[in-house]
């Protein structure tokens, strides 16, 4: 009875209201944010006194703002291809290696999820003080990795599990090659787990603040330390501006992600 | 398939074992993992013992001083606040949506995935400005005439809750979900049947029943919180430092590696050990810790 909706009685309509109010709690600070970013309050005032596209405008006018989000696109764009390409070779030997310890040995490539990122962050940081590689693009991407990695072996591996091996041995019983066989059938078969990973791996290094606060030099940011760096100094409206991208960015690639579900897996 | 090598391998026992397959396919993995993150890892945490001297010296000062007891006590106080509320208003939740109509429950997904994936910079600042002392909470409070002065709801602990809570909930109110969902509903229709009003089905039968995923759940985000960095910094005060916040600061503007690997193993021993009690209640969970 307590499982069933319609039999709830009125604590329906108290579970009902709880639940929504907590959607609200939710969503609301989002559509804040971008409300504000039009808004024409330099002091944030809400509901505002007017709308305006001038945060856009001094956001897309300002160089350090416009290389910062570049900047942040390209170690994104690397960090994908080198996740996914690394957590396809990977996944194929966690998921069908008949190795000793693999599971261990899983558990281990999903740890950098586990591990509180501040702790990576400073590590990594010292580490890459003493090879010279703080502050560099390579730096930025390895980093990057360590932390999408994971989300693309976790994404790809799950594919990989639910692909029956034997259409593959049948593709090379008709005469493929191996290889052959992997790329024309079972790549196409996983092409949705590859898909999320790429998603998550482009979101995850997008999204990344924490490490990325530590790997920035002044002459190299991403955008998140960027905002980062601003919101130490005042709360501008430009930030509810470039705040409001990022999350547009989101948005789509999240819809993305749903509509490849749909069409891939059918 | 698994089988029919295990059968093979049992009649063929005097041939060899059969050769492990797979491993080179996770050798550069393997590398990459083991040189970018167990290596800085490790000289990170062996740096506590070694500088500036060899010995538990930097422990000491750690475990000894009442600045750092203090950073302590907030992190846990805040986290372990986290945690409770997030699990009192993500249980109803998650309970609902367990039994919704689906349509309306599927939008509510999209609502709490959202908010998961929203970047945390941006929805952070959200609360820095609806927090501040002219910010609209506070704006609102007023207005209906609850108080005459504006809270101080940023710039202290009250803030980082706030904040916290925001960004925990979706990621209790997933696990709770699924366990809510695999119960099997026949079971509170017997306790039903046998007598029980609506109290006693929730506070005997449904609690019960989920309570091993509340645990799990909410030693995920205890854990989480723990070690977050960017939230805690941006709506807590100088005065209210937490763990992670303690770390950044030893290496980033003291420059004492020694003090900031102790903090760092610190932080690290607990997470470990909550995750691995969490692992063996629950298996393996998907998280994130910023």
């Amino acid at each position: 009875m307590l499982l069933n909706f319609d039999r709830l009685g009125w604590w329906k309509y108290v579970l009902v209201a709880v639940t929504i109010v907590t959607a609200a709690f939710l969503l609301l600070p989002i559509l804040f944010i971008a409300a504000l970013s039009f808004g024409s309050s330099q002091w944030l005032i809400f509901p505002p006194p007017g709308w305006t596209l001038q945060w856009y405008s001094q956001l897309f006018a300002d160089p350090q703002w416009l290389a910062s989000a570049w900047t942040s696109f390209r170690i994104a764009s690397i960090v994908t291809v080198l996740s996914v390409l690394l957590g396809l070779v990977t996944s194929f030997g966690l998921v069908r290696g008949t190795f000793m310890f693999r599971d261990a040995l899983k558990a281990l490539f999903l740890t950098p999820m586990i591990l509180p990122v501040v702790v990576l962050a400073v590590a990594l940081y010292a580490f890459f003080l003493r090879m010279g590689l703080g502050g560099t693009l390579i730096g930025f991407v390895i980093s990057h990795l360590v932390l999408a990695l994971p989300f693309s072996i976790l994404s790809i591996s799950n594919a990989l599990e639910g692909f029956d091996k034997s259409i593959e041995d049948a593709a090379v019983l008709c005469g493929a090659s191996p290889l052959e066989a992997k790329i024309r059938v079972t790549l196409p078969a996983i092409s949705h787990g590859l898909f999320s990973a790429a998603v998550f791996s482009f979101l995850t290094s997008w999204d990344e603040v924490v490490v990325a606060i530590f790997m920035a030099s002044p002459t190299l940011q991403t955008l998140p330390v960027k905002v980062w760096a601003t919101l130490r100094q005042d709360l501008t409206p430009v930030i509810a501006a470039a705040s409001s991208l990022l999350i547009l960015l989101t948005i789509t690639l999240m819809a993305l992600v749903a509509i490849a579900r749909k069409v891939l897996k059918s | 398939m698994s089988t029919y090598i295990d059968v093979a391998s049992e009649t063929a026992t005097t041939s060899k074992a059969i050769r492990p397959t797979g491993f080179g396919e996770i050798i550069p993995a393997l590398l990459f993992v083991g040189i970018f993150f167990i290596v800085p890892v490790v000289a990170l945490l062996l740096r506590s013992v070694l500088e500036p001297v060899v010995g538990f010296g930097n422990y000491a000062e750690l475990l000894g001083s009442a600045t750092y007891l203090k950073i302590f006590a907030n992190t846990f106080i805040v986290s372990g606040l986290v945690t409770a509320i997030s699990l009192l208003i993500g249980f109803p939740v998650a309970w609902t949506l367990a039994i919704m109509p689906s349509r309306l429950a599927s939008l509510i997904f999209a609502v709490l995935l959202l908010s998961m994936w929203t970047n945390l910079l941006a929805r952070t600042y959200a609360w820095m400005v609806l927090l501040q002392r002219t910010g609209l909470i506070n704006k609102m409070l007023m207005g209906m005439g609850l108080i005459d002065q504006p809270l101080p709801l940023v710039n202290n602990l009250t803030g980082v809750t706030i904040g916290m809570t925001y960004i925990m909930l979706p990621f209790i109110i997933l696990p709770l979900y699924g366990v809510i969902k695999k119960i099997d509903p026949t079971v509170l229709q017997a306790a039903a049947l046998c007598g029980a009003n609506r109290w006693q089905c929730l506070t005997r039968v449904l609690l019960p029943l989920a309570a091993r995923g509340m645990v799990a759940g909410a030693l995920m985000v205890f854990v989480m919180s723990l070690g977050y960095y960017v939230t805690p910094s941006l709506l807590g005060g100088t005065a209210n430092m937490m763990l992670a916040e303690l770390i950044a600061q030893f290496v980033q503007s003291l420059v004492n590696w020694g003090m900031g690997g102790a903090a760092a193993l610190v932080l690290l021993v607990v997470t470990l050990s909550l995750y691995a009690v969490q692992l063996r209640l629950f298996g393996v969970q998907n998280t994130g810790g910023r």
